[in-house]
């Protein structure tokens, strides 16, 4: 008797190590990417090159739309 | 951990809608929960204000003759806001100008509207009295006077469905409601930065007159690019309450950002029916608000430094 609670105390305690290390060794949430400057090379009339430089902000996806309300028929 | 944001769209109050949650790898089930409250609470708020439904709670009061009518909660909350809408707006949000509106010929669900000619509301005025007893839950209008919440109804169901979402998501991240234009939004985007809107470009069809910027509040626009009527689709729904007739000055449309929706639609109607000297001294003379005016001919004009996102380039040399 004394060896089956053993053996179940063992497994027990092993399944909790491996929780706790699983716990410990979970994926880090990530930082969302920081919404940085791009850069285009664009040329101009003349020929000669340049850097155009669109600031955070000026682009991406919307999340709604406001109009003046449309009708559903 | 990666966040999204879990969606439902639905028809009600005549237009098209939809809620959105910010949601991450275990939150499906607390998300669609929340969307769920968001659609049970607007069409909740529809069965109180809608003016289309003859069993709605401002039907019967409309048709009460001025007698104390027993009404839905919801509907002595929209009316509070209506009337400090129109003492706020200075009069150019009236809700009462329902009786104008029918004889403009705007008397059923626009979608069964036909080209009858517009009619002037024999003896109407503006600022009919409209009382509200709440501890009684019951309201009261002038006999003859009737109420139409179709707009700033739009804002205050956004609103409280908004609320409901987080009655049923306490640990809501960030939710945003849309009932067909009308916004109310908060808290934090999957991107974690502000919530971007497009607003949509009268002129046109399909592309944005700019993008806005909000970590939360109302956004709602009120225009006559839309629901058109009458013979040859000359007649819209903007009512001025100094004529009782359909505006004649205005803006294609005009989209106003405040600390609610509800707040939001009932300026976008009174700027909606104003000069765009008269909504460049509105906007002015009210500081917890910014608009974007679309006028009939030229560029939009932000209006109390609305936060649009900024399409800026810097050009260096290669």
């Amino acid at each position: 008797m004394q060896r089956i609670w053993t053996v179940v105390l063992s497994v027990w305690a092993m399944l909790a190590i491996v929780a706790v290390l699983a716990w410990a060794h979970r994926p880090v949430a990530s930082p969302p990417p920081m919404a940085a400057a791009q850069t285009l090379v664009v040329k101009g009339a003349n020929g000669k090159q340049q850097l155009v430089v669109v600031q955070p902000g000026a682009v991406g996806a919307t999340h709604a739309t406001t109009s003046t309300s449309g009708v559903v028929r | 951990m990666t966040a999204w944001l879990e969606r439902a769209a639905f028809r009600a109050v005549g237009t098209s809608c939809a809620a959105a949650v910010t949601a991450g790898a275990h939150d499906t089930r607390r998300a669609r929960a929340a969307l769920a409250a968001a659609e049970a609470e607007v069409a909740a708020c529809e069965r109180a204000l809608s003016r289309f439904d003859a069993a709605s709670d401002l039907c019967r009061l409309n048709a009460a003759g001025g007698a104390w009518t027993s009404v839905d909660g919801r509907l002595i909350e929209a009316l509070r806001l209506a009337l400090r809408a129109r003492e706020d707006t200075g009069g150019r949000f009236d809700p009462t100008v329902l009786p104008a509106l029918v004889a403009a010929g705007y008397d059923r669900s626009f979608e069964q509207l036909d080209e009858r000619p517009a009619r002037r509301a024999v003896g109407w005025r503006a600022g009919a009295a409209v009382e509200v007893d709440e501890s009684a839950g019951s309201a009261r209008l002038d006999p003859g006077a009737a109420v139409d919440l179709g707009g700033i109804g739009k804002g205050y169901a956004a609103s409280r469905a908004l609320a409901a979402m987080r009655d049923a998501w306490p640990m809501l991240p960030g939710g945003l409601v849309d009932l067909g234009g009308d916004l109310a939004l908060w808290g934090e985007t999957p991107e974690r930065g502000p919530w971007r809107i497009a607003v949509a470009d009268p002129r046109r069809p399909g592309t944005n007159a700019g993008v806005l910027l909000l970590r939360s509040g109302g956004v709602a626009t009120s225009g006559r690019d839309v629901r058109r009527f009458g013979p040859g689709g000359a007649l819209h729904h903007l009512i001025d309450p100094a004529t009782g007739e359909p505006a004649l000055p205005g803006p294609l449309a005009v989209t106003v950002v405040a600390s609610d929706a509800a707040e939001a639609e009932a300026h976008a109607t009174a700027l909606a029916i104003s000069t765009q000297a008269a909504a460049v001294a509105y906007v002015a003379g009210r500081p917890e608000i910014s608009a974007l005016y679309v006028p009939p001919d030229g560029e939009p004009i932000p209006l109390g430094s609305p936060p649009l996102a900024q399409t800026r380039f810097v050009v260096r040399a290669a």
